[in-house]
This record gives structure tokens, sequence and C-alpha cells, in this order.
């Protein structure tokens, strides 16, 4: 066999590998309709399920992407995006205005991606542990705002207020449009390559001039942008918001990127999309156990089991001598 | 290094910290150690955070973060009460069922990490979730109480909990300072490919640190078990919060290594920890200004970690300047 033979060969296994998230994908639609067509359930109420339950995930997770790029980790998102609903929420009982509290939640989470950063990046400090501090912050944050709220154990927004835009077609035209953004960014502008360049190689990137900390804080800014958003759309689904809100959105961002086939090394294999197809993958996966019935212990467990294999598959092709860190 | 910068470097952090919590205690007209169960919950607390930390710390010195240390506390402290229960066994017996079950999935969580050789964090999301799952499964959700069980709520007293520190730590102590395995665990956190290539069996030494790590949770989960009472059930990574207290007296416990051994350094921080702690119980600190508090001491330390040049620099210029 010639070396350009074993070479395509090679490409086309390696190919096979990557689109593993995506065939996970089709394969848990294909599940989902068939155990929905068997057990007679209203597919299009639970797809409006679905969008509703993934489109948060989906839209924080995808800024996300950008600072997992950079081989970076921020555990603090689901904090975050907590803290910016309920400052958001707070804002719309002063005004009254949706735009206003539109425009908070994405101001707040910005200007606290913003805080993570500057500090990893003025100080020096690990990122993974300033945000690991940020979280406790941020949660400790969440039980003061509700606090100082002085009306019990929630903050809320009338439901009338956002029950204009609480649709499925509103909720993808915002999640459309960010993606949109993030594609543009990551695949067709300079920032998307310097940040992969930066992720892969930060040594060969200094050498070569990128500054790197300008690079983490505009990673973390349109992290942020997608935290906010996701915080609306969270007000709009949910609008009575407790410390409990978006609880677990924090781990669901990183299991979502890492299930769509996002290294977590960064670098050039990074994926703009990853997060999107492991959101819904995560949602459906969700879905097809409560369609079984499961206990919710078992149907965790076939969740984990479900999550490594495809995450083997998708990385089965990068495995070098020496035990992964 | 002379042994008076030795002694200075090992013990400020945990004297400074005394006296601090002493002034604020003193100065709200408080006694730091006023009853028996100031001292118990004190000593608790060094327990349970002196054992998180080093089954934390084993992994993560070698780059491998582990998510899945709280689920092991947990599923292990749930099959033993289990067991316990249904054989009427003592705490003894659940200490050390604990330990074992520990061990087991300590190992199982090294395996697939091994044989599947995806990075660690997300091999440790995978088994957390899994062990949250099977937790739930085995208790139907319900969870375990033993809050009628005289005999093993009776186990968390001083004595008890001080032999089990003291265990931990010159296991810690010898095993990795002293051992064969020791060696090739420093040999292998400070150049992976190099002592890989001189012939270190790494994948024995990685299931190895997890199976230890598994060891030291099981007996937190235990020591968290028979404090409470009962046991409750986490899904969705509730069971990793545990972890969150060890950050602090691990970078401590690494910042005081430099001037003994770093073991006895996670051990004093955990001390640190642990006299924080019974300041926001004297006090009646609310859990939110508690969490805001140790996340900006957290801070701070790592800032003057990673600063130390800088901020030592400051001084010795103003120093010359005068």
């Amino acid at each position: 066999m010639g070396n350009d033979t074993l070479i395509r060969k090679e490409n086309r296994k390696a190919a096979l590998f990557r689109l593993a998230p995506v065939m996970g994908l089709v394969f848990l639609f294909a599940v989902f309709l068939i155990l929905a067509i068997i057990k007679d359930i209203n597919i299009p109420y639970s797809f409006k399920n679905i969008i509703n339950q993934s489109v948060v995930v989906v839209v924080a997770a995808t800024g996300a992407v950008f600072i997992y790029t950079l081989g970076s980790f921020d555990i603090s998102l689901g904090a975050s995006l907590c803290v910016s609903a309920l400052i958001g929420a707070m804002a719309y009982n002063v005004t009254g205005s949706v735009l206003v509290m539109l425009l908070v939640c994405v101001g707040v989470a910005v200007g606290i991606s913003l805080v993570s950063s500057v500090l990893a990046s003025v100080f020096n400090l690990p990122v993974f542990v300033t945000t690991i501090a940020m979280l406790s912050l941020l949660s400790a944050l969440v039980l003061v705002l509700i606090g100082a709220n002085g009306t019990g154990d929630v903050i809320q927004v009338p439901a009338a207020a956002v029950r204009g835009i609480n649709n499925v077609w509103f909720k993808l035209i915002v999640m459309v449009l960010y993606l949109a953004f993030c594609i543009f960014l990551f695949d067709f502008m300079k920032l998307g390559r310097k940040e992969k360049f930066q992720g892969g190689n930060p040594v060969c990137a200094k050498l070569t001039g990128l500054n790197g900390k300008k690079l983490a804080i505009a990673a973390f800014a349109i992290a942020g942008i997608g935290v906010g958003l996701g915080a609306f759309l969270t007000i709009t689904y949910a609008p009575t918001l407790s410390r409990n809100t978006a609880s677990s959105v924090g781990m669901d961002i990183i299991i979502s990127i890492v299930f769509g086939g996002m290294p977590v090394s960064g670098g050039a294999r990074s994926k703009i999309y990853s997060a999107a197809i492991g959101a819904v993958s995560m949602t459906l996966l969700n879905q097809i156990m409560l369609t079984l019935s499961l206990d919710s212990g078992v149907g965790q467990m076939v969740k984990a089991m479900i999550f490594i294999l495809v995450v083997y598959i998708s990385m089965s092709n990068h495995k070098g001598n020496i035990l992964p860190r | 290094m002379k042994l008076g910068k030795k002694l200075t470097g090992t013990l400020a952090i945990p004297v400074i910290t005394l006296l601090a919590v002493w002034l604020i205690c003193s100065s709200k007209g408080v006694a730091l150690f006023e009853t028996q169960l100031n001292i118990l919950t004190f000593v608790r607390a060094i327990a349970n955070v002196s054992l998180v930390t080093f089954a934390l710390a084993i992994n993560l010195n070698s780059g491998r973060f582990d998510f899945s240390v709280g689920s092991v506390a947990l599923l292990s402290s749930v099959i033993s009460a289990k067991i316990v229960l249904a054989l009427n066994l003592g705490p003894v017996a659940m200490l050390l069922l604990s330990i074992v079950f520990g061990a087991i999935f300590g190992l199982i969580s090294g395996a697939v990490y091994v044989s599947v050789k995806l990075p660690p964090i997300i091999v440790s999301l995978a088994i957390a979730l899994f062990y949250e799952g099977l937790a739930f499964a085995l208790t139907g959700g319900h969870g375990v109480s033993f809050a009628n069980s005289a005999n093993l709520l009776s186990f968390s007293t001083i004595p008890n909990l001080l032999i089990i520190i003291v265990i931990a730590v010159l296991f810690m102590v010898v095993v990795f300072d002293h051992t064969r395995f020791g060696y090739e665990y420093k040999a292998l956190q400070s150049g992976q490919k190099v002592a890989v290539n001189t012939g270190i069996k790494e994948i024995p030494n990685a299931l190895i640190c997890y199976t230890i790590a598994g060891a030291f949770m099981g007996a937190q989960g235990f020591i968290s078990a028979t404090t409470n009472g009962t046991i409750q059930m986490s899904l969705n990574f509730g069971s990793i919060s545990p972890m969150f207290m060890a950050f602090l007296p691990m970078f401590i416990g690494g910042f005081i290594g430099r001037f003994s051994n770093d073991k006895m350094g996670y051990l004093l921080g955990a001390v640190t920890s642990a006299l924080i702690s019974l300041l926001y119980v004297r006090l009646n600190v609310s859990s939110s200004v508690q969490q805001i508090v140790s996340a900006l001491l957290l801070v701070c330390f790592l800032i003057y970690l990673n600063n130390e040049g800088v901020i030592r620099g400051l001084f010795v210029r103003k120093e010359r300047a005068v």
C-alpha cells in the first residue's frame, strides 16, 4: 500500500472520528423519534420542550467555546448566569422595560467575565482557580441579592411581561443570531485563528507577537455575552428566579462542550458548533430517559456511559504513549 | 535553609490566622474555644478538610483534576451505611468499609481513566455522574438515615477524629516520601515524558493514586455521614461541592511545602481553614458572607503566591529608599 493511500485512509478515519458527536446527535434523534412513535408521544410538544431546555445551554456554552479554545476553563458560568438573571429581573422591576432587562443581563454577565479575566491576566492567576473563587463569590452574591430583595426566597418578573417573547421562535432567533455572531468571529475573523493558535501553542503564539492577555479578555467578554443572553432567556422561560435558578447550567456547559467533540486542551481542533451539538444531544438524552420512565439515578448512569462513549470515540484518534493530563 | 527560616515559613500562616481569629473573637467579646463542642467543631473541620485536601492534591499535583472525589465519598458511605445498618455493625466497621469501598471506587475511576486515555477532567465528570446515579438508585433517592443508631453517631469524638487525622498524615508522608511508589510519583509529577521514557510505569502509579484518593474520600464520607446522621442524595454534580473546601488548604500546603513537608503543609492548611470556619461559627456569620470571605481569602493568597517576586521587590525597594 502506497503512502498516499495510507494517508488518505488515516484522514478518512480521523474525519469519521471527528464526526462522532454529530453521529451521536443523529442517533439520539432517531432513538427519540422511534420511542415517541412507539409510545404515542406528542412530538411537536416534545420538540418545543427540547428547544426550551437546550437553548440556554447552547447560547451560554457557545460563547464559552472561546474560553475553552485557549485551553482555559470557566466553572463559574452557571453562577454568573444566575447573578445576571437576578440583577436583570431587578432592573425590570425598577424600570418596567424588557430591553433594559436584556441590556442589564448582558452587561452584568460581561462585567463578571471581565473581572475573572482581568484578575487572571493582571495578577497572573491560573484561570481555572480564579473561576473557582468567582464561583464562590457569585454563589454568595445570589444569596445576598435574593435576601436584599426582601420578598422572600425569590425575585419575580411578572409573567405577563415576558409572555410575548416566551415562544420557541423568539428563542430560536436569539440562538441563531448569537451562533452566527460566534461562527463569524471564530471561523472567519483573525480573532478565532489567534485564539486557536494561543490555545494550541502559547509559547509559539507569544513569540510571534500575540498578546495572550488581550485574547483571554476577548474570549471572556464573548462568553459573557452568551451568558447574559442565556440569563435573559432563562427569565423569559421561568420568570420566578430563586437561588436554584440555572443551578445545573454551569456543569451542563462543560458537559455539552465536551460531548460536542471539543478538546478540553483547546487549540486548532476546537469547533464553535461543539456546544450546540452537545447541548441538544444531552437534552435529547434526558428526554429519552424521561420517555423510558427510567429512575433518575439509573438515567444519570446511562447518561454518564453514553457521554464517555461518545467522547471516547470522538477523541480516540489523538492518543499518545503517556497518560493525558 | 536555616531551621529558623524553616520554622517561620512553616508556622507563619496558621499562627497568624490563629492570632487574627483570636483577636477578632476577643474584640467581639467571644471566646474562640468556649466549650467542648467548639473544640469538636474545630477538630472535625480539620479532619474533613485535610482528608479532602489529600485526596484532591494527590491527583491534582500530577495535573489530574478530579471532579469525582465527592461522589466517591457519597457512594462509599451509602454502601457502607447500608451494610452496617443491615448487619447491625458498629462505627469502626463502617469506617473500614467506607475506606475499602472508597478505595475500590477510586481504583475504578483510575481504571477508566487509564483505559480510555481521555483527559482526567472529562473522565471524572462521567464518573461523578455515574456514582451519583448509582448512589441515588441504591437508595431510591431517599438517602440513608441512621438518626436512631446512637453508636454510629457517637463515633465523631475528638480522640477518634485525631486518630484518623494522624493516621492519614503518617500514611501520606510514608507512602509519598519514603517508598519507591512515592519517588516515581514525584518523577512523573515533575517530568512525565522523561519519567516514562526512563522506565517508570505510569499506569500502576496513577491507579495507586486514584485508589489512595478514593480511600481518603471514603473516610471523609464516613465522618460527614456520622456527623450529620443522614446521607443525602445528589444528582447533576451536586456531589462536587466538598471539593471546593480543599483549594485554600491545598495552596497554603504548597506554600508551606517550600519550607518543610508539603503533606504537613496540607494539614496546616486544613488547620488554618478550620480556624476560619470556627470563627464563622462563633460569630454566627451568614453562609453568604462566609462564602465571600473564603473566596476573597483564596484570591488574595493566590495573588500573593503568583506575584511573590513583585511584592517582595516592592518592599526591598522601599527599604533601600529608606
